[in-house]
């Protein structure tokens, strides 16, 4: 799998500051950053589960290229992924998840599925780490933020029913925590959600906190969308992925009308 | 001795559709001594005897550890069997390092067993002359499998391999139904009774030449060994001795059944 | 044997005077003397089975040694013969379906799946380095493409054909017969007044649950249980009901299916004679069936 872009493609003129390409010895371009970009993914635990929310927009440049591109993917029957970063590099991600857990399925020991467990969340955390870790050595890194939700498994191998939440990043740093978010939503929505979380939360409070995060991400991030999906994964249900849906936006807040960006304020827009 | 054409290459098979080859690579297994597994509901035990070439010598290893979670008693030629080993220890490594769990039993005995094969369908190489036993404790719970040289693999509830093995086979099909709710020690000494059987003539059973592997639901492979084995030992003594002559009516056990029909089943 | 001696029959690269090639035909002959396998193309669906002995009875008899395998989503592989070769085949399988979906980004087509096995097979018939496979493969699959399921053999001489009803291994010829009678050949169906088969679906009146019953049935009529080894029936299907996957028969629709089998069996027996010894090794059959 070979994700160098040689050329084309890139709106260098719309982002001038960032270097686009550094020659290597070879001559050989390597991508240096994002060209179509999916914005934060939200993720928490709550009673008897594990949640991820993220938008439906992907960007290229600031331009909002794609609204109804799914960023939520379930691997398995009891994981799902999220991510943000590089829509293409996403795409390849869940492509490679999906046929390991084919993989899986075939080289099984019992020809019934319900004899057989499959790859816990906490494996496709840990191989999804080795991936981009190695990625990132070999200096052709994939350009995303995934975070990963199911349940995890005990050292010993047994499966519990212990909510799983992780993310890896692009250069292999994994981080597992009870509140995760990524790209934007790591400086805007995560004090939000570190503040309301509890760990007996309901799933109804789980999914308004979610809504309100992704909300507020919509009038602040340029490149976030109010077109939303929500996904969980409970003991009970698997793992599920809603259909993109829009949330309401009110807009008349006064810091919202009012120009306070006139000599003699204190600042806003 | 001219015995016929089709025996000295792996690559050819003989008129009945059999791989003479492979059929005596099997055999060099039943030269090593012999080596046992079996598990319970909770843990799986390898046993086996282990040889010295002479007084001034040590004894032989005959069970390696591979992995916390898994170990492996060999019969046949010891350099193959450490060559596997090496290849075992390695894939278990690179399955912790990249899901950072313990390597399931069932896909490293395939692979095994792949890689025993493919030595018997190409002219390069000669099969390995060696059968592996392997006890594990993984995600799926306790298992027993072993393979042969033939590329063969079977998981199993109790199982016995090398020389005079088929005593201990048969000391094990005779009790095999109450493994699943034995207790550790209670497995153990079943291993120990099934190795007395296997011994030859005036043979005993010592801390020495007896070598005991056990992992379990809250145990990381070990091995017992020396000083260790002997409690168990001791209490073998007990229930009525640990030399091979008595322990069971082997000799006639012995007039083996051609097991396996070689590599079909 | 004629061929035995002659010096002819030492390589797969050699020809005998007569254009044959004798360690082709060795290898088909370890296929022979071994367990039964079959193939059944039904209306809905295929069904495989194996029939897979067991040398004792301390082996964990539903992963020990398994002869069907899944390949993929929608195709699976019942093999018989030398079983560790039959794995290196499968294994085959698996990497040419991943890589066509990789690269065509669509299922692989029950027919290039066959036909790259087969090519892989035929390979080792080609060098005096190798050695041909002993193993026959039966391929099920199904093509969400064209919506067409399709049965295939792959011999290890390399050939393969698409079939009604396959069959492999010890028993294959009176599993032949008795398939014949199988209303499975939809031309035949037809003329019989059997149901007829619309678009590109083919294959005959009977279904996929009519079909498990009817490998079972033959699986043990051509077994002696008295003399024969344990054994455990493997079976499989992908079907309209299954959703095209290919997985296990459900332990307890093989259950019944076996006890209908046996309950067939015993019938014609005391139709054709008197002579009611076989129903107590029948029964007898059946504790190992359980293990």
């Amino acid at each position: 799998m070979s994700l160098s872009l040689q050329n084309g493609g890139a709106p260098t003129r719309a982002l001038p500051s960032v270097t686009t390409v550094h020659a290597t010895s070879g001559g050989n371009q390597r991508t240096t950053r994002p060209i179509t970009t999916g914005t934060s993914v939200l993720g928490i635990k709550y009673k008897g589960g594990v949640m991820l929310a993220a938008d439906t927009l992907v960007s290229y440049g600031s331009l909002a290229k794609y609204k109804n591109a799914r960023r939520l993917v379930t691997v398995n029957s009891r994981t799902l992924i999220g991510a943000s970063g590089e829509y293409s590099d996403l795409q390849s991600i869940s492509d490679l998840l999906v046929s390991n857990a084919l993989e899986d399925r075939c080289t099984a020991d019992s020809l019934y599925d319900e004899d057989n467990n499959e790859e816990c969340a906490g494996e496709v955390w840990s191989y999804l780490r080795a991936v981009m870790y190695q990625r990132r050595n070999k200096m052709n890194p994939l350009w995303n933020d995934v975070v990963v939700a199911g349940f995890r498994q005990e050292p010993d191998g047994t499966t519990t029913d212990t909510p799983f939440l992780g993310v890896v990043d692009k250069i292999g740093t994994a981080y597992e925590d009870d509140v995760l978010a990524t790209g934007f939503g790591a400086y805007i929505a995560l004090p939000l959600m570190r503040e309301k979380y509890r760990p007996d939360m309901e799933e109804g409070e789980a999914r308004a906190l979610l809504e309100d995060c992704l909300r507020i991400l919509f009038y602040r991030d340029c490149r976030a969308l109010n077109r939303v999906q929500i996904a969980k994964v409970t003991k009970e249900g698997g793992a599920l992925v809603s259909e993109p849906y829009e949330l309401d936006t009110y807009w008349d807040f006064k810091g919202y009308v009012t120009n306070k960006g006139e000599i003699g304020t204190d600042g806003g827009w | 001795m001219f015995r016929n054409m089709y025996d000295t290459d792996v690559t050819v098979w003989s008129p009945e559709g059999r791989l003479l080859q492979v059929e005596y690579a099997m055999e060099s297994v039943k030269q090593g001594s012999a080596c046992i597994a079996l598990r319970s509901d909770t843990h799986s035990v390898i046993g086996a005897l282990k040889r010295s070439v002479s007084e001034l010598s040590s004894h032989q290893q005959k069970i390696l550890e591979i992995d916390d979670h898994l170990g492996i008693g060999i019969a046949g030629l010891t350099a193959d069997a450490r060559t596997l080993a090496k290849w075992m220890r390695n894939e278990c490594l690179n399955h912790k390092y990249v899901y950072g769990t313990a390597m399931p039993t069932g896909r490293l005995a395939t692979d095994l067993a792949d890689r025993h094969q493919r030595t018997t369908q190409t002219y390069v190489r000669r099969p390995y002359g060696v059968g592996l036993l392997l006890a594990s404790f993984d995600k799926n719970g306790p298992h027993v499998y072993q393979t042969c040289p033939s590329g063969n693999v079977h998981e199993c509830y109790a199982t016995a391999i090398g020389a005079r093995s088929q005593s201990g086979r048969t000391y094990l099909e005779k009790h095999h139904e109450t493994f699943p709710t034995c207790a550790r020690d209670e497995l153990i000494m079943h291993a120990l009774r099934a190795l007395v059987g296997c011994i030859s003539g005036d043979g005993e059973l010592t801390s020495e030449n007896g070598s005991i592997g056990v992992v379990g639901k809250d145990e990381k492979f070990t091995l017992i060994e020396g000083a260790e084995l002997q409690p168990y030992l001791d209490r073998l003594e007990l229930e009525g001795g640990n030399n091979g002559g008595d322990a069971e009516d082997e000799d006639e056990v012995e007039a083996e059944e051609k097991e396996d029909d070689a590599m079909e089943t | 044997m004629a061929s035995s001696g002659s010096g002819y029959d030492l390589s797969s690269s050699t020809f005998s005077p007569d254009g044959r090639i004798f360690q082709i035909e060795y290898a088909a002959k370890a296929v022979e003397n071994a367990g039964t396998a079959l193939g059944l193309r039904c209306r809905d669906g295929i069904v495989l089975a194996v029939e897979k002995p067991l040398v004792n009875r301390m082996l964990v008899a539903k992963t020990t040694g398994r002869r069907i395998h899944t390949v993929d989503e929608y195709a699976g592989l019942a093999i018989t013969g030398f079983v560790s070769d039959g794995r290196q085949i499968v294994n085959r399988a698996r990497e040419e379906a991943s890589n066509y979906e990789e690269t065509y980004g669509t299922k692989i087509p029950p027919e290039t799946l066959s036909a790259r096995i087969s090519t892989y097979v035929h390979y080792f018939t080609l060098h005096g380095a190798l050695r041909p496979f002993g193993a026959s493969t039966l391929v099920a699959a199904y093509d969400p493409g064209t919506k067409r399921h399709s049965l295939h053999m792959i011999e290890p001489s390399g050939v393969c054909y698409e079939y009604y009803g396959a069959a492999a291994g010890r028993g294959r010829q009176l599993a032949r017969t008795e398939m014949e009678k199988l209303s499975i050949n939809p031309a035949r169906v037809a003329s019989g007044g059997g149901e007829g088969e619309g678009g590109g679906g083919g294959g005959g009146a009977i279904t996929v649950a009519d079909g498990v019953r009817q490998l079972a049935k033959i699986i043990h009529s051509l077994r002696d249980d008295a003399k024969d080894k344990p054994f455990e029936l493997e079976m499989s299907w992908l079907c309209e009901g299954s959703g095209w996957k290919h997985q296990g028969v459900p332990r307890d629709v093989i259950a019944d299916a076996v006890e209908w089998a046996k309950k067939e069996i015993k019938d014609n027996a005391e139709d054709e004679d008197d002579d009611d010894d076989d129903e107590e090794e029948e029964v007898g059959g059946g504790d190992v069936m359980e293990e």
